[in-house]
């Protein structure tokens, strides 16, 4: 009977030590690498977008996660020896607004509203000065696509623009080099990503259709023809000066997927009684209006994310829109009042509901800006993409890639849902233009996956769980689903980025 | 000095160490459980038409027709083994480099069988399983937490039966299923900067359904045995608890409910007796998987919070082919079956990773005294390796998975 039990004791041993080695192996599958492609140095050409602004401010906590220092350390594990991706690195809290002394830097003030707005606290400073050679992240808040050859001196350049980050970025032109071309060139990147362009349009659109562009002379965004002479001249000095160089370029996306456009409208539908239409001024309009919209018709207007304030006074006997205007031009607001009051202004109407004092101009992009902003993406895109294939450049289609976001009602990474709602989306930062940190993490995986693609690298994507996301005073108070508080005077520094 | 086994369990000196008796949740084909007795475990589970033990209360009620007053009872411990290669976004991301092994788990579905014979053709029996069960535990800080982290779906069939020996050749046997159950799923979910973990915790109502069954013995050493055990639709319901709550952003405590249905399954299977000492059998069961297309969880008071999770399971079998072999008061036992998964490669996902498997089983049964016998079995699980693919929820991988599972039961003759 024993002889049984050890055979079939034996037997079971044998058996389980067999089988449990016939675990399978690991699946077949990739690692990451360069491919063919040699990276030492990448360097990074854009605006806010590629500076890592974040909530209407430039500052340490957000610029890490900017996408291009992103991208820098998804090179770096795929083998790139490309050392620290140093940038122009401004310590929290972050940049001044226009008074010079306080950061500008959005924060939720009170999840209870929401009321989001700068903080008061004090201004940091830069801190990488002492690089002895150019920034490897170029991107300049407010930079057009002018900007990556122009040469003016920089001084004089930040003051004519009321942008100071001019200054920060390019730092000292003797010892770098006199333009972003020039000091690109000086450091004879491997790898480019190129994103400019965006705020061709978006000075135009975010001011409500308002700010004078220096190429129109008009309240336009950049002429086409002149946005495609530009570019072409830009991506061929580039071509040129460095032959060898792998060159991603990123289309524009369309105005209207971020959340600054889309946010306060809603909101301000639900406030529009049945009975009433809000009256509004359409483009060029500096008086009275009879234009109408219910702002949920097909067509209907988009509302500023600068109307914030304005918005709840609807109905309200109110001229505080114009005591705004005069204090940013710096006038007495009865210098103000006689010449709107000539265009039929009387703020003692029902402010929006009645022709007399209409939501203003500024704060609106109706049908027409619209109009305007999507012609001048579509044709800035038609350029970029012939531009690129004429000088060997791979196009990243961030157009596409945020329009198709908003028409699948989001992106998915690990199980987290993202979509382009301001604050609980995830995907914009406080300001609704500039991408969060885990936005950011977004592009640059779709940055990582044209490069992987067009150029047959192996970059590992960025992992969104490990970045943060929008700081938040997670308290015990109840949210209301009504307009978010954000004070006026902070959108002076969102003003400045667009040269309004 | 020769020793024999019944001191041996006396003196507490088993080679083989006991398990423990503790009700808990286990790891099947889709969520089934198919050990429900370690005699019929250790032949691939091919039972149904045999079905000569207690254990025809799961297998085939007809089987239970001419037994003895008698009691089968027992537990298999089971320790899945699960690897996740990816995420991946396509077929060439290198982070399908990446593995995270799931938690290790031992489960242990019980089984308590017990006949009464009321004339020689007539019984009465009584039944508690656990049909279906699965449990997955993941890292709390794993790179799928928002999908989840921790799920333990348990269920119980209490089962009253009836058996009745027709004539020498037909025998039927109809049983009612009473169904409790319950599942808690766990995962962490992203609010503006910070984690929560949302824990449902449900349980089912009592829910019912019936099973039955039909032996017929062909010749004096072929039988044949089909049954059917009808699906059960659950509802259950319990708290949603958020930790930590933040009232702010509508994160607070709430109340869910779902429904679900175990699938409807049946078996046929013929038995044959090579031997006066070797009895051979083959079975084929069918798994109505195609009821599990979505789990719909509700929220009481935030209906914004509602899920909608497609599942799309399919119909389904499984092959089952398994033999004994009797030398004296000891039958060696071994088997093997082959489970088709139901879950198409679009909706694997790490809640319950599923492909399909092979299966090995070994066991032996040793008759102790007269009335006392004890079985015991092994069977392995390979799993093939499985690609989810264009998953549905965006989270496409490799899986690998496999399985011990150690069965052992007692047998009691009145």
């Amino acid at each position: 009977m024993k002889r049984y039990y050890a055979i079939a004791g034996s037997l079971l041993a044998t058996l389980m030590l067999i089988l449990s080695g016939c675990t399978d192996s690991a699946p077949n599958g990739p690692k990451a690498s360069l491919g063919s492609v040699t990276v030492n140095k990448y360097v990074a050409i854009g605006n806010s977008l590629s500076a890592g602004y974040q909530s209407n401010g430039l500052y340490e906590s957000a610029q890490i996660y900017s996408f291009p220092n992103l991208i820098a350390k998804q090179l770096r594990t795929a083998g790139a020896a490309i050392g620290d991706f140093q940038q122009p690195i401004y310590s929290d809290p972050g940049t001044p607004d226009a008074g010079g002394v306080l950061a500008s830097r959005y924060e939720i003030i009170s999840l209870n509203g929401p009321v989001i707005g700068p903080k008061g606290l004090t201004a940091g400073a830069p801190t990488n000065l002492a690089l002895q050679r150019p920034y490897d992240n170029l991107g300049i808040p407010g930079a057009v696509i002018y900007d990556f050859l122009d040469t003016t001196n920089i001084t004089t350049k930040s003051t004519a623009r009321a942008n100071p980050l001019f200054s920060l970025v390019l730092r000292n032109q003797a010892a770098f080099g006199s333009s972003v071309f020039n000091q690109t060139k000086a450091m004879h990147p491997d790898l480019i990503t190129f994103w400019l362009g965006n705020n061709d349009v978006l000075g135009f659109a975010t001011s409500g259709g308002t700010s004078v562009n220096a190429f129109s002379g008009l309240a336009t965004p950049t002429p086409a023809d002149k946005f495609a002479a530009m570019y072409a001249q830009a991506l061929k000095s580039l071509r040129d000066s460095l032959p060898n160089a792998k060159i991603l370029v990123g289309t524009i996306p369309d105005v209207k997927a971020i959340p600054f456009f889309t946010t306060i409208g809603p909101k301000m539908a639900a406030g529009i009684p049945a009975a009433y239409y809000l009256r509004y001024q359409k483009h060029g309009v500096a008086g009275s209006s009879n234009d109408s919209t219910k702002l949920t018709e097909p067509g209907a207007p988009l509302i500023c994310l600068t109307a914030s304030p304005y918005a709840s006074l609807l109905g309200q006997p109110t001229g505080a829109w114009y005591r705004y205007v005069a204090q940013l031009k710096n006038i007495p607001i009865s210098a103000l009042y006689a010449s709107y009051h000539a265009a039929g202004i009387d703020t003692t109407q029902p402010f929006g509901f009645d022709s007399h004092n209409p939501f203003p101009d500024a704060l609106v992009l109706d049908a027409g800006e619209q109009q305007t902003a999507a012609d001048a993406v579509a044709a800035f895109n038609a350029t970029i993409a012939s531009v690129a294939a004429a000088n060997g450049c791979a196009v990243a289609d961030m157009n596409a890639f945020f329009t198709m976001i908003k028409t699948q009602g989001g992106i998915v990474a690990n199980g987290e849902t993202f979509t382009a709602d301001y604050v609980s989306g995830g995907l914009f930062s406080l300001d609704g233009v500039h991408p969060s940190s885990k936005g950011a993490g977004i592009v640059a995986n779709k940055f990582i996956e044209t490069m992987n693609v067009k150029f047959g690298m192996n970059v590992p994507y960025v992992d969104i769980n490990t970045l943060p996301g929008i700081p938040a005073p997670l308290s015990k108070a109840m949210a209301g689903k009504s307009i978010p508080v954000i004070p006026s005077s902070a959108f002076r520094s969102l003003d400045m980025l667009w040269g309004n | 000095m020769e020793v024999s086994l019944k001191q041996h369990l006396k003196y507490g000196t088993c080679w083989l160490s006991a398990i423990l008796l503790i009700s808990a949740i286990a790891f099947g084909g889709g969520f089934q459980l198919n050990e429900h007795g370690a005699r019929a475990m250790a032949q691939g589970g091919a039972f149904a038409a045999r079905a000569s033990d207690p254990s025809a209360i799961y297998f085939n009620p007809a089987g239970l027709a001419g037994q003895g007053t008698s009691l089968y009872f027992g537990a298999t411990f089971i320790m899945p083994k699960v690897s996740f290669f990816g995420p991946i976004k396509d077929a060439n991301d290198p982070n399908i480099q990446n593995e995270t092994k799931m938690v290790d788990q031992t489960f242990t579905p019980i089984n308590l069988y017990a006949t009464y014979a009321i004339a020689p053709d007539l019984n009465v029996g009584f039944g508690v399983m656990n049909p279906y069960g699965l449990g997955t535990e993941w890292d709390p800080n794993w790179v799928g937490k928002y999908i989840t982290t921790k799920i333990d779906l348990s269920t119980f069939y209490f089962t009253p039966t009836i058996a009745y020996k027709i004539t020498d050749q037909l025998s039927l046997g109809v049983g009612a299923n009473i169904v409790t159950g319950s599942v808690k799923l766990s995962e962490e979910k992203n609010v503006i900067n910070t984690d929560t973990k949302v824990t449902l915790d449900m349980t089912a109502k009592t829910a019912y359904g019936y099973n039955i069954g039909v032996q017929y013995k062909i010749t004096s050493d072929m039988i044949f045995g089909a049954s059917y055990r009808s699906s059960v639709k659950i509802d259950a319901s319990g708290p949603a608890t958020f930790d930590p709550n933040f009232a702010v952003v509508n994160v607070v405590n709430d109340n869910v409910s779902a429904s679900l249905e175990l699938p409807a399954t049946a078996f046929v299977g013929v038995a044959y007796k090579v031997m006066s000492n070797l009895e051979i059998e083959a079975d084929y069961q069918f798994i109505g998987w195609s009821s599990y297309k979505e789990l719909n969880i509700k929220f009481q008071n935030d209906p914004t919070k509602d899920v909608v999770s497609p599942k799309n399971y399919e119909d389904t079998y499984m092959i089952r082919v398994g033999g004994e072999y009797t030398i004296d008061a000891l039958k060696l036992r071994a088997g093997y079956l082959y489970d088709h998964s139901p879950v198409p490669s679009a909706y694997v996902e790490p809640l319950l990773p599923d492909a399909n498997r092979n299966g090995i089983n070994i066991g032996a049964g040793y008759q102790i005294t007269k009335a006392l016998s004890v079985d015991v079995s092994y069977l392995f699980l390979k799993f093939d390796q499985r690609k989810a693919e264009n998953t549905a929820i965006q989270f496409d991988g490799t899986y690998n998975m496999s399985a011990n599972l150690f069965g052992i039961d007692l047998g009691y003759s009145f």
